[in-house]
């Protein structure tokens, strides 16, 4: 099996995973309003495994692949300090699923989120509605990764 | 205060995005870190135990208005949101010359529709063009074959195309002139499942595997004519 095999079959575990842990078996009976606090982060390269380590995927290391990624359409995630993701489904502001002007000025910071949260084919969704806090980048992960991937680094001038 | 605050304002805001993508791309950035093949792992087969849409659904979730789609297929015949196969559908928007998400999900949908069959479950996969230009009735011939032997591909005025991307409250912007690949737009990634009426189901963020597609979405199929827990 191919790596990209093996990272593909890893991420869709893993997604599964991290997105049914905290849902199995609670009867819902409409979607509520919830309050959570966490890192906006490319799903993409956070699930797929493509760049390693999930936490070189986030924070200053991994911000500016983020914005390439957000700016592509890649959903983005709002990941909690668990671990627990939600796929932001729709932004405050914002008419279209996805839309990315928003995304691309929170893209890895850390914010206070209220909206109602749905549970999907096992996947948390979140429409934001309000964003109550923004504690901006917070996590320094360039410290330990540097840039990730490393192309992502700026090229000197001559 | 957020890293992109502290860059130069032609990084930030709707001209940033472009300029953003630019840089990546001239880098090889999201096309590079798009590049993971979708091939399955040998072991990975469907699990019929998952065929059932999910009973902890959240009621009422907000489903986009989908269907009342009327464009042209790759053959030149006019398709509308209704499957004449009776399918239910597997929809994606994007365009036949994307290197970035489209290189992505267009072959995992087709991974998935391939599953299907197995499953005596079969799905319709459709591509509706953000790029009409290119993506002509002769261009989506050409293209998307290659995709898939079954992958409808649709087209239409600007006019037409508009009311599909209102009714999937889809995102499509130009975002510049590649010197090789031409046009490069950005678009919404999600993965639509719609039933032989065009009704919306459910989506997939295109993170989610082919498998698990396969698995969801031949729930919806064993789930028939009840409306999904909505």
């Amino acid at each position: 099996m191919s790596a990209p095999s093996i990272l593909r079959s890893l991420f869709a575990a893993t997604f599964v995973a991290a997105t049914t842990l905290s849902s199995t078996a609670i009867a819902v009976t409409e979607a509520k309003v919830v309050e959570v606090k966490g890192e906006m982060i490319d799903t993409w390269c956070y699930f797929s495994g493509v760049m390693g380590d999930t936490d070189a995927t986030r924070g200053t290391s991994h911000h500016t692949c983020a914005l390439w990624c957000a700016a592509g359409g890649i959903p983005v995630g709002l990941r909690t300090d668990d671990g627990e993701v939600y796929m932001v489904l729709k932004f405050e502001g914002e008419d279209a699923l996805e839309e990315t002007d928003t995304m691309m000025e929170i893209q890895s910071d850390i914010i206070t989120a209220r909206g109602k949260h749905y549970l999907r084919d096992g996947v948390n969704y979140i429409v934001v509605e309000k964003v109550v806090a923004n504690d901006g980048i917070t996590y320094m992960s360039h410290e330990d990764y540097d840039f990730v991937p490393p192309f992502a680094k700026p090229k000197k001038k001559k | 205060m957020s890293l992109i605050g502290k860059l130069p304002g032609f990084l930030t805001g709707k001209v940033g995005i472009a300029a953003a993508l630019v840089l990546g791309i001239s880098a090889g950035g999201l096309g590079a870190a798009l590049s993971v093949k979708t091939e399955l792992p040998a072991n990975a087969t469907p699990d019929p135990a998952k065929f059932s849409v999910d009973p902890s659904n959240t009621p009422g979730f907000p489903k986009v208005k989908g269907g009342d789609f009327d464009l042209v297929d790759h053959n030149g015949n006019r398709r509308t949101s209704k499957n004449p196969e009776g399918k239910f559908q597997l929809l994606f928007f994007g365009y036949s010359n994307c290197k970035a998400i489209c290189s992505m999900a267009l072959p995992a949908i087709a991974e998935a529709v391939d599953l299907m069959e197995e499953m005596n479950a079969p799905i319709t996969p459709i591509l509706i063009t953000v790029d009409p230009k290119r993506d002509t009735v002769e261009g989506l011939r050409k293209s998307v074959g290659d995709i898939h032997a079954k992958m409808v591909g649709l087209t239409g005025t600007e006019e037409n195309l508009g009311v599909a991307y209102k009714a999937f409250n889809l995102e499509k912007k130009f975002l510049f002139e590649h010197v090789e690949e031409g046009a490069v737009y950005s678009h919404g990634s999600f993965i639509y499942l719609l039933d032989a009426e065009g009704n919306f189901k459910t989506l997939f963020a295109p993170v989610i595997s082919p498998v698990r597609i396969a698995e969801i979405s031949a729930g919806y199929i064993a789930e028939g004519a009840k409306s999904a827990t909505n």
